[in-house]
């Protein structure tokens, strides 16, 4: 327990989760699917948990590793990545590049000591509203299981 | 209001056609304009003369909930914003009156005014809101001007208007204090309505707990009126959900109705997930009165349900009675003037209503909207299109190039200046949000130099507003908290670009479809969210640099594929403009499912399919059109303004066209052995049963003693023994004496296709009417009866006039054919008697349902790239506000490949995708989205790692100098998905809009940091 204060982060002892804590998690989207599907959600009013943040992009393509390391390095909790599923990337195969990228960040991320529960990649529609509001309940609950992430809050100090 | 501000769009407001003269092509058309004795030209929509103005009236918005003064805005996104004086009301005004007009005012006002009983002439001049009024914007000597003008076509939209419950004594409207109307209650969830967007009892305005809504009032046989109003039942659906989501003191909501008619897209999901949520029990039954509980102001309903066989009472502290649609008081006046008809209930009558939904029985005056009959939104939008589409027939004189006004671009450089605007949208984000927080945190963000908050962002008057703020505070970013950019930021980027701003210094953000809609219960921690987008919507403007757009020529020439009823329909009225059209369709003869032997004929009225596209077919060719059969599309590629199609088959060519209109249709559900289908040989398909129509015609009514000729009948024995000794068929329903017909084959079946069909219904009532004609027993075993287009409610009743049996089944039942050699009986459970039937039958027909035409769905969207939804069909950009659109400019859907509809709807929309099609050739220009990827050339290493990526080709190595490569990126290729920027080893690629220090400082800011680079 006191070692988790201490600054430079030794193994990772069994995650010591705080009551009532919420994760933050930042959440990639492709302006033509995810988006979308979120905003479907919103018009079909499936209700979902609120601690995540959207950022849209064109396409999954576009999420490249250094966005994902980041929202790691400046305290996020989780990261989610959503593009179109495989045949309707509204740029053809956008998302078939943003699978590669994905792995490649992957790899980084469990290096930093990460877990690899802590990112996701996942395919939403645009009319997959409900599938929408699903994949942000699990992922938060997940991460929420994880506790914060050992790099939040001392990220920034380290530059 | 895009109309309000449109430079071609004249909006004569608060005015009466009196006279309409010429033909088509040339009318002459005189308008009254009354007086609002408010100038519009000075007006500035202040309001300072309404709260001088001392004088109240009711308010017709609020439907008598609420009051207003004599001087008004009708309501608050009325185009024009301005104010009018209620000449009935004002005390001014009173003196014009002579004494007769004074008597019959004194009698509206009676009716009109619940607060005021007494009425006082006051003759002397009050002149309030003349003094008030800073611009001397009130005109008491203002009169009615008359004003003519010339136009090729005239369209009328005069819309419904709400049937008067009280004219139904038994539900206590008018008596009952907490006896509502569904549009009550909708002004009352309405934010800037009556009651902030909150459910009340009218008589305590407390909460009501328990809610009943009625529907079907003044509907299907109520009041005289036999149709359908269409949009009740999903309104009633939605509105007790939004009542559950914004009180939870409503612990309860019954809806009683008599069929469910989900029929629209998506309609039978959202009301399985209501009854999955539990927001409202439902309650099958029509009341037969409600009573007043006088000591609390509280109702009781007595009503039997029909499902669950008793006799209930039902206590309600609110009882909204969902009203049905009746014809415009105005509608019969105009319609003299136009000299056009009505039909029989007083609403506008069309042509054909089996055909166009749009034409009137007058050349060159055309209809949309509900001013023909009850219509959802997303019909009404098509038929408005639709509307356009023909009208524009006679217009082509007048086409209009852009008119390039060029506004000089405002000098925004400097350091960022943002400026926020946090929008309420009504309740949507205001209703959980509070929004004058948000703005005053917004405020105290670095860089931000003006933050305030606006009813309606995107309406005429929070645009004005946002134009001000950017020119009050030297603004140059702005920061829109609001609802989805994938709607709404074009129209924010308009405003901009009209005065000069560059429209890509605006970034949105979602706090509604992505914040408040999503997390309504959750208050505290939506603030928080919402707080968070904005700061990083901050982050991202203060990034953000103006972007030019380019310009590339338009291929003015359209395709169309498929060549049924929609197709041509669409090509007509394309070829009909002066447009190049050419039409593809793969088979041998157009018409596709109205050719015989599909169809015979039509519902409502019977018209025989094949007159029907004679006269289509006839009309396309008369026109320029190019139709190509026996042909199909193999490639397109391109874009907008640039595709290139490349077809095979008998005519293999490529060409280059502007736009593309997709109208392949769908296909009948074939059953897979259900109800014995395909076993047994009686057992038909409906599109089969039409071909035994064709069939009878052909045969000679005979008094043939032959007895296996007589055996004969549809499907049975017909194959064997169908030839009589004169050699013609004997009529197939010879020996049929009773059929039974089952709906919803292959429709609200979630492993086929969990939507409704909308076109099975009246077509088995159609084809129940002609068999029970021919003196055959009829029985049609349905789950809801969803008679909902304009004449099928009545051909509904004369169905059962005709002797047809209805049989309910209720939901998950499945209907049992029996029979080891042929179908003999059907057995099923009657939801009604509450007991299981066996109906004996010698003929069984499935009314099957739609689904998506395979391979052409699955080939044009790999090809186009236009999204498909979830049940399988295209999917629309909107169901609401583009439903003819796909998500791909340029390609237009029109008929059911965008999902079932019937043949009104389908060629109203056609229509309506030509109409769509012809506004992006009018131009012979395509703007580019400026939305691009660019290589840095000093950065760029020539390694080709973005030239191997395009999915485009839009990436080219080329030599900059002797032995030294770069890659180049085609501007008017590049899609701007971004894929290259995240690949490129040595960042030289920028992906505009979407700058790698965008998207950082997003970041950032989501974790409370400020960006200092
Ligand atoms: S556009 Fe959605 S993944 Fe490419």
């Amino acid at each position: 327990m006191k070692a988790v204060r201490t600054k430079p982060r030794p193994k990772r002892t069994p995650p010591k989760v705080p009551a009532n804590w919420n994760p933050n998690i930042v959440v990639f989207a492709c302006n033509w699917c995810s988006y979308a599907g979120a905003d479907t959600a919103g018009v079909s009013r499936i209700q979902h948990q609120p601690h995540f943040r959207m950022i849209r992009v064109m396409c999954s393509g576009r999420i490249q590793p250094g966005f994902v390391l980041r929202a790691f390095e400046r305290g996020a909790d989780g990261v989610l990545v959503s593009g179109c599923h495989f045949g309707d990337c509204h740029y053809i195969s956008g998302n078939e590049r943003a699978v590669e990228q994905f792995e490649k960040t992957k790899n980084v991320v469990t290096l930093l000591g990460l877990e690899e529960a802590r990112i996701r990649l996942e395919w939403i529609s645009a009319a997959e509203g409900a599938r929408f509001a699903q994949v942000i309940n699990e992922f938060t609950d997940q991460v929420r299981k994880l506790g914060p992430s050992p790099l939040a809050g001392n990220g920034r100090a380290k530059e | 209001m895009d109309a309000g501000r449109h430079p071609l769009i004249d909006v004569v407001s608060n005015a009466e056609v009196i006279g309409c003269e010429g033909r088509p092509g040339d009318f002459r058309v005189r308008i009254r304009k009354k007086p609002r004795y408010v100038r519009e030209d000075k007006c500035v929509a202040c309001g300072l003369c309404v709260d001088a103005c001392p004088q109240v009236g009711g308010n017709e918005f609020d439907v008598g909930l609420k009051a207003r003064k004599a001087i008004y805005r009708p309501f608050p996104q009325s185009v024009p914003a301005t104010y009018v004086i209620d000449s009935d009301a004002c005390l001014n005004l009173l003196g014009f009156l002579s004494e007769k007009q004074r008597l019959r005012l004194a009698k509206v006002q009676k009716i009109k005014q619940r607060k005021r009983e007494d009425y006082q002439p006051n003759l002397l001049v009050c002149g309030h809101c003349s003094k008030a009024c800073e611009v001397d914007a009130i005109d008491f000597d203002m009169r009615a001007e008359e004003m003519e003008v010339d136009v090729g076509a005239v369209l009328v939209a005069v819309g419904f208007m709400e049937f008067d419950a009280r004219k139904l004594g038994n539900y206590g409207y008018g008596r009952f204090p907490n006896v509502v109307t569904s549009l009550e209650l909708e002004r009352m969830l309405n934010a800037s309505g009556v009651t902030q967007g909150h459910v009340v009892r009218p008589s305590d305005m407390k909460t009501p707990k328990r809610m009943v809504f009625i529907q079907c009032v003044g509907a299907r046989g109520e009041g005289g009126r036999p149709y359908c109003s269409r949009f009740c039942c999903m309104n009633a659906v939605k509105d007790s959900m939004l009542v559950r989501q914004h009180d939870p003191e409503v612990e309860d909501v019954t809806i009683l109705y008599t069929d469910l008619r989900a029929f629209g897209k998506g309609f039978d999901d959202f009301v399985q997930r209501s009854r999955d949520e539990k927001s409202a029990t439902y309650v099958r039954g029509r009341p037969a009165k409600v009573d007043h509980v006088a000591e609390d102001d509280s109702l009781e309903i007595f009503v039997e349900d029909t499902l669950g066989h008793s006799q209930e009472r039902i206590p309600a502290d609110l009882v909204v009675l969902s009203v049905a649609a009746a014809p415009n008081e105005g509608a019969m006046k105009v319609a003299d003037i136009l000299g056009i008809e009505t039909d029989v209930y007083g609403f506008i009558a069309r042509r054909d209503p089996a055909v166009s939904a749009v034409e009137t029985t007058r050349e060159g005056i055309y209809v949309a909207g509900s001013a023909v009959g009850p219509q959802v939104i997303p019909d009404c939008v098509a038929q408005a299109s639709a509307a356009a589409a023909r009208a524009a027939l006679y217009l082509t004189g007048y086409r209009v190039e852009e008119e390039q006004k060029t506004v000089d671009p405002m000098d925004l450089s400097g350091p960022p200046r943002v400026g926020v605007m946090v929008c309420h949208c009504g309740v949507n984000i205001a209703g959980t949000l509070d929004v004058e927080q948000l703005a005053s945190h917004a405020a105290k963000i670095p860089d931000v130099v003006a933050a305030e908050t606006n009813l309606f962002a995107c309406s005429s008057a929070g645009q004005d507003r946002l134009v001000e703020l950017i020119k009050e505070h030297n603004i140059n970013r702005v920061v829109i908290a609001a609802c989805t950019p994938r709607t709404h930021e074009p129209i924010f980027q308009e405003t901009c670009a009209r005065i000069g701003f560059n429209p890509y210094l605006l970034e949105m953000v979602n706090i509604r479809d992505q914040c408040s809609w999503v997390h309504a219960g959750q208050t505290v921690e939506a603030q928080e969210k919402a707080k968070a987008l904005i700061r990083m919507g901050v982050a991202k403007a203060r990034h953000l640099h103006p972007l030019q757009a380019g310009e590339v020529p338009m291929a003015r020439a359209a395709l169309v594929i498929g060549g049924g009823i929609g197709g041509i329909q669409a090509a007509t009225d394309l070829a009909a403009q002066g447009f190049p059209v050419t039409l593809v369709e793969k088979t041998d003869r157009l018409g596709g499912r109205l050719a015989k032997p599909n169809l015979k004929s039509l519902y409502p009225n019977m018209r025989p399919a094949a007159e029907v596209l004679r006269e289509k077919v006839d009309r396309l060719k008369s026109t320029d059109a190019r139709i190509l059969l026996n042909t199909e599309v193999e490639e397109i590629s391109g874009f907008v303004g640039n595709f290139e199609v490349t077809t095979s088959g008998a005519t293999q060519e490529t060409f280059p066209v502007g736009a593309i209109v997709l109208a392949t249709g769908a296909e009948l559900h074939k059953p897979r052995g259900e109800y014995g289908y395909g076993t047994l040989p009686n057992v038909l398909t409906s599109e089969e049963l039409e071909h035994a129509f064709f069939e009878e015609e052909e045969a000679v009514p005979g008094d043939s003693e032959d007895a296996t000729s007589r055996a004969s009948g549809v499907g049975g024995n017909k194959r064997r023994s169908g030839e009589r000794s004169d050699g013609k068929a004997a009529s197939p329903f010879e020996s049929v004496g009773s059929a039974s017909f089952i709906l919803c084959v292959g429709s609200r079946d979630p492993e086929c296709f969990s939507g409704c069909s909308r076109y099975c219904c009246p077509t088995a009532i159609k084809q129940a009417i002609l068999l029970a004609k021919r003196g055959i027993d009829t029985t049609i075993f349905y789950r809801d009866i969803r008679t909902i287009s304009s004449g099928a409610e009545e051909m509904y009743r004369e169905a059962r006039g005709l002797g047809v049996l209805f049989i309910r089944i209720p939901p998950g039942e499945k209907v049992e054919v029996i029979g080891e050699k042929r179908a003999e009986g059907v057995r099923c459970f009657d939801d009604l008697l509450g007991r299981r039937v066996e109906v004996p039958t010698d003929l069984v027909v499935l009314s099957v349902g739609m689904r998506p035409r395979q391979p052409e769905t699955d080939r044009f969207h790999d090809m186009l790239k236009a999204s498909i939804g979830l049940d399988g069909f295209f999917l629309e950009r909107h169901p609401e506000l583009a439903p003819i659109e796909t998500a791909v400019e340029g390609v237009l859907l029109a008929g059911t490949i965008q999902g079932p509809k019937d043949i009104v709807d389908t060629v109203a929309q056609a229509s309506a995708a030509a109409a769509k099609a012809s506004v992006f050739l009018a131009y012979d220009k395509v703007k580019l989205d400026p939305v691009t990827a660019v290589v840095d050339a000093l950065k760029c290493r020539g390694c080709g790692t973005c030239v191997d990526i395009c999915p485009y080709h839009a990436g080219e190595l080329v030599e900059s100098g002797p032995g030294v490569y770069v890659a180049e990126i085609n501007a008017s290729l590049c899609k701007g998905c971004g894929t290259c920027g995240s690949w490129c080893p040595s960042g030289a690629i920028t992906c505009r809009h979407f700058t790698d220090r965008q998207v950082h400082a997003m970041i950032d800011a989501f974790f409370g940091e400020e960006v200092t680079t």
